[in-house]
């Protein structure tokens, strides 16, 4: 038996077991009922063929079967960019039996699409292309950093101002208080030694057991003296 | 004592200067003490003008017992009367001669401030005389070696040649304050002196006065490297380019702002005046 012998063989065996190929008869039942998942499943296949290509186009060697290929591949792309809107509405229509979840998915499917395509590389401007997206979204960025920044530079000049008009005016401030010290320095001074010899003076009279006596008898003196002139 | 008449303590005091036969010396202890008695009682008795020469008498007392810091507290008490009399003269005299006696007694910080009392009693009736008080003030605190303490004076003084819109001196003077400020090393208010020299020149629509003092300002090092050159520079090339929005927007700025309450407020209004000329122009 040929090989071509076998190949037809197993083409005829895969026919007849079609029907349990699941993947198969999903992608059959759903192509026949919704036209959105249809145009998108071939969305993709084209996608993942341009893909494909560009890959190949980047590992080949021959220049000239390099151009063709991602000349190739730009017409594709190009081709899917203006199928896009198309898929759009479609997406928009609500489908029997599909719920909001899914029709928000597909929306948002859509919208990703553009972004794979244009993400395909081709070659040409594709690193411009992307700094150049990345331009445009970082200067809208940039932007209310700037601004943000702008305030918080007023803010700091603000501050420093106003550290440096307190630094001065300590710097005032600190030969005032040196005569201060100096001045309350003195002042204890004195009072301390005003405070012993007030010590010693008492101790002086106080020690003396006369002084109790003399404060007795003084009372008793004087309580004698109201009674006899009352 | 303190309760009798202050016409009668007078009488007695003035018996015990008076020189005649029956007294070779005048007690001049005890006829102070009887000059402050009166004079606080003419206080409290709002007879103003007796209490002011009352008060006059018992400095000169205080001379002669050679303690000028008496003698000087004396005038000053004397001087605050005179102002509420009005003699504004006499308020200028009074203080004049206090802060003479406080020089006399070693104490310059006193004297500038007696000095400076009086200039702000005067501010509305002689400003000129005040500015020469403020002045003084200045020169006395400076001789004695603390500028620091003048920087508020400078700015009172420049208010009132503002006032006055006397500009050019009111300049001059902010340079003198910048001066000071570089003897004590204190950098921000000299570049803010500097920076409000600059506007009040421009205030006074005077472009080349302003441009040669920023050029000399630009000489100090200090300056140089400040914010304050910046926002003059920013300024100085707005004027130059006649942008009225452009002026506007450096004066929004937070170091035209930080100036002093004086200056600032000049610039505000100059803007609007710059406003006016250039939709005449």
């Amino acid at each position: 038996m040929s090989v071509i012998d076998i190949l037809f063989r197993v083409d005829a065996i895969c026919k007849k077991y079609d029907k349990y190929d699941v993947e198969k008869q999903r992608s059959l039942s759903g192509s026949s009922d919704d036209a959105f998942a249809r145009l998108f499943a071939s969305f993709e296949e084209q996608i993942e063929t341009t893909l494909h290509k560009a890959e190949m186009a980047m590992t080949e060697t021959n220049r000239a079967t390099v151009v063709a290929m991602k000349a190739e591949v730009r017409r594709m792309k190009a081709r899917l960019l203006d199928e896009v809107p198309k898929l759009q509405k479609l997406a928009q229509k609500k489908v029997k039996g599909l719920s909001q979840e899914e029709l928000e998915i597909r929306n948002e499917l859509v919208l990703a699409l553009p972004e794979r395509i244009q993400a395909i590389p081709d070659g040409s401007t594709s690193a411009a292309k992307q700094t150049g997206g990345w331009g445009a979204s970082s200067s809208h960025k940039n932007i209310n950093f700037d601004s943000g920044l702008d305030v918080i530079s007023e803010g700091l000049d603000l501050l420093k101002n106003l550290a440096k008009d307190m630094n001065e005016e300590l710097d005032r401030q600190v030969p005032l208080v040196d005569e201060i010290e100096t001045k309350v320095d003195k002042s204890s001074a004195e009072l301390r030694n005003t405070n012993v010899r007030l010590k010693t003076t008492l101790t002086k009279v106080r020690s003396s057991q006369n002084f109790c006596i003399d404060i007795i008898l003084l009372c008793i003196i004087l309580g004698i003296a109201t009674y006899l002139y009352k | 004592m303190a309760n009798s008449d202050p016409d009668k303590l007078i009488a007695k005091a003035d018996k015990l200067t008076r020189l005649s036969l029956t007294r070779w010396s005048a007690d001049w202890r005890n006829a102070t003490a009887l000059y402050e008695q009166a004079a606080i009682a003419y206080r409290l008795a709002k007879k103003y003008d007796k209490a002011k020469d009352t008060f006059e008498k018992a400095s000169r007392g205080q001379e002669m017992l050679s303690s000028p810091w008496d003698a000087a507290k004396h005038m000053e008490s004397a001087a605050a009367l005179a102002k509420d009399l009005g003699n504004w003269n006499e308020v200028a005299d009074l203080y004049k001669r206090a802060s003479e006696l406080y020089i006399e007694s070693g104490r310059a910080q006193p004297a500038s401030d007696a000095l400076a009392k009086g200039a702000r009693a005067l501010e509305d009736a002689l400003p000129d005389e005040a500015i020469r008080l403020y002045t003084d003030a200045c020169e006395t605190l400076e001789d004695d070696g603390k500028e620091q303490m003048a920087f508020d004076l400078y700015r009172a003084a420049t208010n009132v040649y503002v006032k006055l819109e006397k500009y050019a001196d009111a300049a001059t003077f902010l340079l003198r304050w910048a001066l000071a400020a570089d003897k004590c090393n204190a950098t921000h208010s000299q570049c803010k002196a500097y920076l409000s020299a600059i506007i009040v020149y421009l205030y006074a629509h005077d472009f080349q006065q302003a441009e040669k003092c920023h050029n000399d300002c630009c000489q100090v090092e200090a300056f140089l490297n400040s914010d304050q050159n910046r926002a003059a520079t920013r300024l100085l090339s707005a004027y130059t380019d006649g942008d009225v929005e452009e002026i506007k927007r450096a004066a929004q700025s937070s170091i035209i702002s930080n100036l002093d309450h004086v200056v600032s407020p000049i610039f505000h209004m100059n803007i609007s005046i710059k406003k006016k000329t250039f939709d005449s122009d």
